[in-house]
């Protein structure tokens, strides 16, 4: 699953993916807080989840580790 | 059924730039640039109060509509920095205009108190009669409360916008309104009694980006619209870069759009009034035209409604 979300994320990145999947990717660069929109969006295309308004919050999306989380809590594969 | 018959806005004269605010928190004024679009801002001057932005808005709107004070029905003021806590803004500006006896409250919503106001209005105005919607900000006063982040001080400007609502058929039929709330992410945007405002602004914009769109995009289905057969977006001017997110992902061109925002900032629940006024005054509004208008704001809570010109 890392390997599909560092793919989502080279896509909008504004900065080099951190290797480590425990560290922020706002205090990396790599988001912004409008990339963030697009990177949603794109999850859950890739992943074919919807994410409903009330898990849109970005302490979410905030790592690798967090992101794959979120999807398999969510079932995404 | 309702109409819109006329707009009104007012702008004081003091205008911030780039340049002062850059020197405050030591950032290239090209930085703000890049973060909202916006370059100047208007700001009240320290003895012009948020009862003296909306007054001048009020009085331009009711020379626009053609009607005179004596003929309205109620009077909504829209504001999130009202001068003190009661009696309102709606109740000052009624007592200025001289309209007596009518109905007069404020709504304390913030950016979307003007959306909201021309809901309400749209669904009562059959029973009182004409509405008088004035939105007033004093958003830089309300900003100074306390230590101000840089992240929003550079957004905000003041100003005042207004539109009258009257029952029946208009220059600017009212087809469609839908407003909404969800506080579920409620604190993400707030100013407490005695302090400055408080946004987190990566919540914020992704919120308003996909609440927006999906608002828009519901009020097209039910009335069987494209994107493409809109003539004009009139949206909350919250940011530049949010709205450039929010038209790349309607597909909107941009040149549907009426946006000031590079020189007024973000004038809060005036906002779109502003632009609406001054989209009319252009010559904009033209015959069968289509008109969407957008907001969002504190609650969270958003809306869309549907415009079409005579």
């Amino acid at each position: 699953m890392d390997d599909k979300i560092r793919e989502a994320l080279a896509r909008v990145a504004k900065a080099p993916i951190p290797a480590n999947r425990e560290v922020s990717l706002f205090d990396a660069g790599v988001l912004d807080s409008f990339d963030l929109v697009d990177f949603v969006s794109d999850l859950e295309n890739e992943f074919n989840i919807k994410v409903p308004d009330n898990d849109l919050h970005p302490t979410k999306f905030e790592s690798i580790a967090k992101i794959a989380a979120y999807l398999s809590s969510h079932g995404a594969a | 059924m309702s109409a819109l018959a006329g707009f009104g806005h007012f702008l004081p004269d003091g205008v911030l730039t780039n340049q002062t605010l850059a020197a405050e928190f030591n950032v290239d004024p090209d930085w703000i640039v890049s973060m909202c679009g916006i370059r100047t801002r208007r700001v009240a001057a320290a003895e012009e109060t948020v009862c003296d932005l909306g007054e001048r808005a009020a009085k331009a709107c009711l020379q626009d509509a053609g009607i005179t004070a004596d003929k309205l029905g109620s009077i909504i003021a829209c504001t999130g920095t009202p001068h003190r806590q009661f009696p309102g803004v709606s109740e000052e500006i009624q007592k200025r205009i001289n309209a007596p006896g009518i109905p007069a409250f404020d709504l304390h919503l913030a950016s979307i108190s003007g959306l909201f106001g021309l809901a309400l209005a749209h669904r009562m105005c059959e029973q009182w009669g004409p509405t008088l919607v004035v939105a007033a900000e004093t958003m830089t006063r309300a900003l100074a409360q306390g230590p101000r982040a840089k992240e929003t001080a550079i957004l905000f400007g003041d100003g005042a916008g207004a539109c009258l609502v009257t029952p029946g058929n208009g220059p600017l039929a009212i087809r469609d309104v839908r407003v909404a709330s969800d506080a579920t992410f409620s604190e993400a945007l707030r100013m407490d009694f005695g302090s400055t405002l408080q946004m987190d602004g990566r919540t914020i914009i992704l919120h308003a980006v996909r609440k927006l769109a999906r608002a828009i995009t519901e009020l097209l289905e039910r009335n069987s619209l494209q994107v493409g057969q809109v003539g004009l977006f009139l949206f909350h001017q919250a940011n530049l870069r949010l709205l450039e997110r929010l038209m790349e992902s309607l597909k909107i061109d941009p040149s549907q759009c009426f946006i000031n925002i590079e020189t007024y900032g973000n004038t809060s629940s005036a906002s779109w009034l502003i632009a609406a006024s001054e989209a009319k005054a252009a010559g904009l509004l033209r015959p069968g035209m289509k008109v969407v208008v957008a907001a969002f704001g504190a609650g969270l809570s958003w809306g869309a409604a549907l415009l079409e010109v005579g």
